[in-house]
């Protein structure tokens, strides 16, 4: 599985320096991190979208960010075909940023108040040079609009941003991210700020770029709901680790790991009759600075023993690709794990 | 059943200098004892003015017309003092940001003790702390944070405080205005299910104002959905949610992905929120409407009985009430 994947992420890491204010330290005692993302592998496929749920300053947005490289990682590196984007972006950042494109959550602020939108979608075309002259430039960018449902486009391109409502520049921002023809984009949580009407619109834009420009994608999102519609797989993630990962259908209603289930079950479905189980999860949301050295989810776990306090669990293999990071998946205790999948 | 609250063809409308907005208009819907209400709709659908203006906090220079009955009162037309007798002790609210509803210089136990003391003056602090502890208990908060300021603490907690403060004066009629909508999913379904257990101790009648159906469908009991300022269906909760009869109810469900249910394809509604300071003749669904007539853009659908409860302001109902 891994030889083939399109996108390789390895041992990603991103920590920061916690600001806690003090300017003096004894010899020897280090700052304390924030562990954002801590050592994150996750490999994705040409035409696959990958969810990532979590709640907030669990890393996502963070692990989104190192993906297009607005930050630069601690450690670890992410490969697309086999090639190193640090390298990428060294020897040819016009390339890399051409390959690689990101869709933000809040389009109010993602576009320049000051220019049209003719001007703003020609500066990529212009910059990689897609097109003779600006007429023909202009008419790429005609048929895009149309083709995603901005009509009529002329309009459209007369107009500034703050002339249109938050899910056509959503729209327009995903347009411009895929002018380029990138064979790897991240949306971060693209719709939350969007109304529920016209959110179906942008996923299922966000679809037909994975499926038929064969687009890598990783998806970025804390609703759960959502992210099961639009992915293939899922990865959840809690305090910058991955702790589950599979196919969305089987993550969603077979969740292994305490958190995925715990998040599950709070989840508000929208049907009446639907039936979750209830599970309580303690105490807040932990900060991720130095956390460990158990299991990050240990002290609010509700079936946390001695053992998960002293040392971090290893990935287990729940077959079909189904991955959690938890010593408790095939315990006995739990009675819901089948013995077939036994760790080997 | 009792009705607590009666909203009679209310209609509010925000005037500035170059243009009236109507933002809520003729909407009419009554309450019962015990109830809890999911008022859901998008954006500018006028949920939260509604709430406002129940509430007299709308902004000086609004116009409102209609009348909402609460207890033999007409809350729209009462004077001011006679408002302030009812917050707090009848009526409460709890708003989305509770970092921004408490004061950051206060401790929590000074805030309420502020805010019992504006109804009983007399109050002893031994007696405050103890109905606060009660409170505290009620929303699964430690009694430390009594002492605490509110930026010690996190959004989860500070949003149990505001609501352990709307209860404290043993309200009948709860209001919250999104009062989840900024939490986390496992931090959101907790406290909801704090506030649907809460209920069943306290009798307290709850009107939730969000733009999430799941929220709704988890909590409440009954349902109105509204767009651009006006009522399109109201109903009990499974059925509304399950057999919409409005085209615009039937398009929100349909954008909606189930949890766990089998992935079908999601569909947006077409089109735009219409502009709310132009006077509309006619149904204002009917221009992103999938079955629209003639007659919806011409003659304003009124309020059709849909089941037992229910009801849905659509012409394709007509035929259904009268089958009936």
């Amino acid at each position: 599985m891994e030889n083939n994947a399109y996108v390789e992420i390895r041992g990603l890491q991103k920590f920061y320096p916690h600001k806690d204010g003090k300017i003096f330290r004894k010899p020897g005692e280090e700052k304390p991190l924030v562990k954002a993302v801590d050592g994150v592998s996750l490999s994705i496929q040409r035409g696959e979208i990958l969810g990532v749920i979590g709640e907030s300053g669990c890393g996502k947005s963070t692990l989104g960010r190192l993906l297009v490289r607005l930050e630069d990682p601690t450690s670890g590196d992410v490969l697309i075909d086999g090639v190193s984007t640090a390298q990428m972006l060294k020897k040819d950042p016009k390339h890399f940023r051409r390959q690689v494109q990101i869709v933000f959550q809040n389009p109010f602020d993602t576009f320049t108040p000051r220019d049209t939108i003719q001007k703003i979608l020609l500066r990529p075309l212009k910059h990689h040079n897609i097109g003779k002259d600006t007429e023909e430039r202009l008419e790429i960018i005609r048929k895009a609009l149309e083709a995603g449902g901005l009509r009529p486009a002329e309009d459209i391109m007369s107009r500034y941003p703050h002339e249109l409502s938050g899910g056509q520049l959503q729209r327009i921002s995903i347009i411009r991210a895929m002018f380029l023809n990138p064979g790897f984009i991240i949306a971060d949580e693209p719709v939350s700020m969007l109304d529920v009407s016209v959110r179906a619109e942008i996923i299922n834009m966000l679809l037909d770029l994975a499926r038929n420009h064969n687009a890598a994608l990783v998806f970025i999102s804390h609703d759960i709901a959502l992210t099961r519609y639009i992915s293939d797989n899922i990865a959840v993630m809690y305090l910058g680790r991955i702790v589950e990962y599979g196919s969305a259908d089987e993550v969603i209603r077979n969740p292994q790991h305490p958190y995925t289930r715990a998040l599950i079950s709070n989840c508000a479905s929208v049907d009446p009759f639907e039936t979750r189980e209830e599970i309580n999860i303690e105490g807040e949301p932990p900060t991720p600075i130095n956390p460990g050295p158990g299991c990050y989810f240990a002290p609010r776990c509700y079936m946390a023993t001695e053992e998960c306090f002293q040392k971090y669990p290893e990935p287990v293999d729940l077959g079909n690709g189904h991955y959690a990071v938890c010593s408790k998946v095939n315990c006995a205790a739990c009675g819901k794990c089948n013995p077939s999948n036994s760790n080997a | 059943m009792e009705t607590i609250l009666s909203v009679n063809h209310l209609n509010v409308t925000y005037v500035n200098k170059s243009r009236r907005v109507m933002a809520v208009r003729d909407v009419s819907l009554s309450i019962n004892k015990g109830d809890s209400l999911g008022i859901v709709g998008e954006s500018g659908s006028g949920k939260s003015t509604l709430a406002m203006a129940l509430l007299r906090l709308h902004p000086k220079g609004t116009e409102i017309t209609g009348e909402a009955m609460f207890e033999g009162k007409n809350l729209l037309t009462i004077s001011e003092k006679e408002m302030n007798e009812l917050r707090w002790v009848k009526l409460a609210v709890v708003f989305q940001k509770a970092m921004n509803a408490l004061s950051p210089v206060h401790r929590i136990r000074q805030q309420i003790e502020d805010i019992y003391r504006v109804h009983y003056p007399k109050a002893s602090s031994a007696e405050i702390r103890e109905r606060a502890m009660e409170l505290l208990k009620l929303v699964n908060l430690p009694p430390r944070v009594y002492n605490l300021y509110p930026h010690e603490m996190s959004g989860g907690m500070l949003q149990r405080v505001a609501i352990a403060i709307s209860l404290l004066h043993h309200p009948q009629l709860l209001i919250f205005d999104e009062a989840t909508t900024a939490l986390d999913v496992v931090t959101q379904g907790q406290i909801l299910r704090e506030i649907v257990e809460m209920e069943k101790t306290l009798s307290t009648t709850r009107i939730m104002i969000t733009h999430d159906m799941s929220v709704v469908a988890t909590t409440c009991n009954k349902v109105a959905v509204m767009y651009a300022g006006e009522l399109m269906e109201y109903g009990m909760v499974t059925d509304v949610l399950t057999h919409p009869h409005h085209p615009y109810t039937q398009g929100l469900q349909r954008s909606f992905p189930s949890l766990k249910g089998d992935n079908r394809k999601l569909e947006s509604i077409p089109g735009f929120l219409p502009d709310l300071s132009k006077p509309c003749q006619g149904c204002v669904f009917a221009p992103r409407c999938p079955h629209a007539t003639e007659r919806c853009f011409s003659q304003k659908p009124p309020m059709f009985k849909t089941g037992e409860s229910g009801g849905a302001a659509c012409w394709l109902c007509e035929g259904e009430e009268n089958g009936k």
